[in-house]
């Protein structure tokens, strides 16, 4: 018998979860034809330098290529060790400003 | 009160909100990937070894001891390499035909081709084609040394057919005459 047999169905996701991937499809199209999503990443870029945040990311790059030697890192590596990190670190006003934007940029794309 | 909409829009937010948090950290880490290795950050011991290093090697030149030391003729050059200061290569004199090293070859060919006394006597010596060609063809070729040499030696080689032109061409130039 063959292992895959016994494998589990792909999930499709739930009936009411049908619609979301497309709906988030639609946002996204709609975010960055309006240029607001290129607006907002540069919104969030200068809120992470403002508040140290990038500077914390960047030690932590340093110290990892301090301990492996500089020719072996890969991007991979260093964004494996800082995304944990990185998500968990944003300051709540950061977070908040930034969410407050995009509610409101969904709430006048008529949804 | 915060209904389905409500739950959706919080939802997407945070979905969007860590989209770009995705992208500004693989941003942060392929900067910090690019300074890593061009080596652009100041990254505290290998810098420090490299300077070391540095500061031993300009030490090094730098140092007096070091060319009373050891032998000026074999100083290093950046590739490691030691050159003789009198070039060593052999190859063959296309006047007389002898193997002369290089950094032997010009005084040799002052010698050869005709500045010093003796080198007439060399010229009237060799048998080379050429040789003969120009001291015939040319009248005033820089090298027929065929003049009034009072060394007796001139008469003893066997080209009496040399000694005869130079009688011929009353125009021949003296080299050793004009330095």
């Amino acid at each position: 018998m063959k292992h895959s047999v016994n494998r589990p169905p792909t999930p499709d996701g739930a009936e009411d979860q049908g619609n979301e991937p497309i709906l988030q499809e639609i946002i996204n199209i709609k975010l960055i034809e309006s240029g607001e999503k290129e607006r907002l990443m540069e919104m969030l870029r200068e809120r992470l330098i403002e508040c140290g945040w990038k500077d914390e990311m960047k030690a932590l790059c340093r110290a990892y290529v301090k301990k492996k030697g500089r020719n072996n890192v890969t991007v991979d590596d260093l964004v494996h060790l800082i995304t944990p990190k990185g998500r968990a670190s944003v300051p709540d006003s950061v977070k908040a400003e930034l969410l407050q934007r995009i509610r409101s940029f969904l709430t006048s794309a008529a949804l | 009160m915060s209904g389905p909409n409500e739950d959706n829009n919080t939802q997407l937010s945070s979905h969007i909100f860590g989209d770009l948090l995705d992208s500004i950290i693989v941003d942060v880490a392929s900067e910090c990937h690019r300074i890593a290795k061009l080596g652009l950050d100041r990254n505290l011991e290998e810098e420090e070894e490299e300077m070391r290093l540095s500061a031993q090697a300009r030490a090094r030149v730098a140092d007096p001891s070091n060319s009373s030391e050891t032998n000026t003729k074999y100083v290093v050059d950046i590739f490691g390499q030691t050159h003789p200061s009198v070039a060593t290569e052999i190859f063959e004199c296309m006047n007389c035909g002898r193997s002369i090293a290089a950094g032997r070859f010009a005084p040799h060919l002052e010698k050869c081709m005709g500045k010093g006394r003796k080198a007439r006597l060399k010229v009237t010596r060799s048998s080379t084609a050429a040789q003969n060609r120009y001291s015939r063809g040319s009248p005033v070729s820089t090298y027929s040394p065929y003049s009034n040499s009072t060394s007796t030696n001139r008469l003893s080689n066997g080209t009496p057919s040399v000694a005869g032109e130079e009688y011929s061409n009353g125009t021949y130039e003296e080299p050793w005459n004009k330095t």
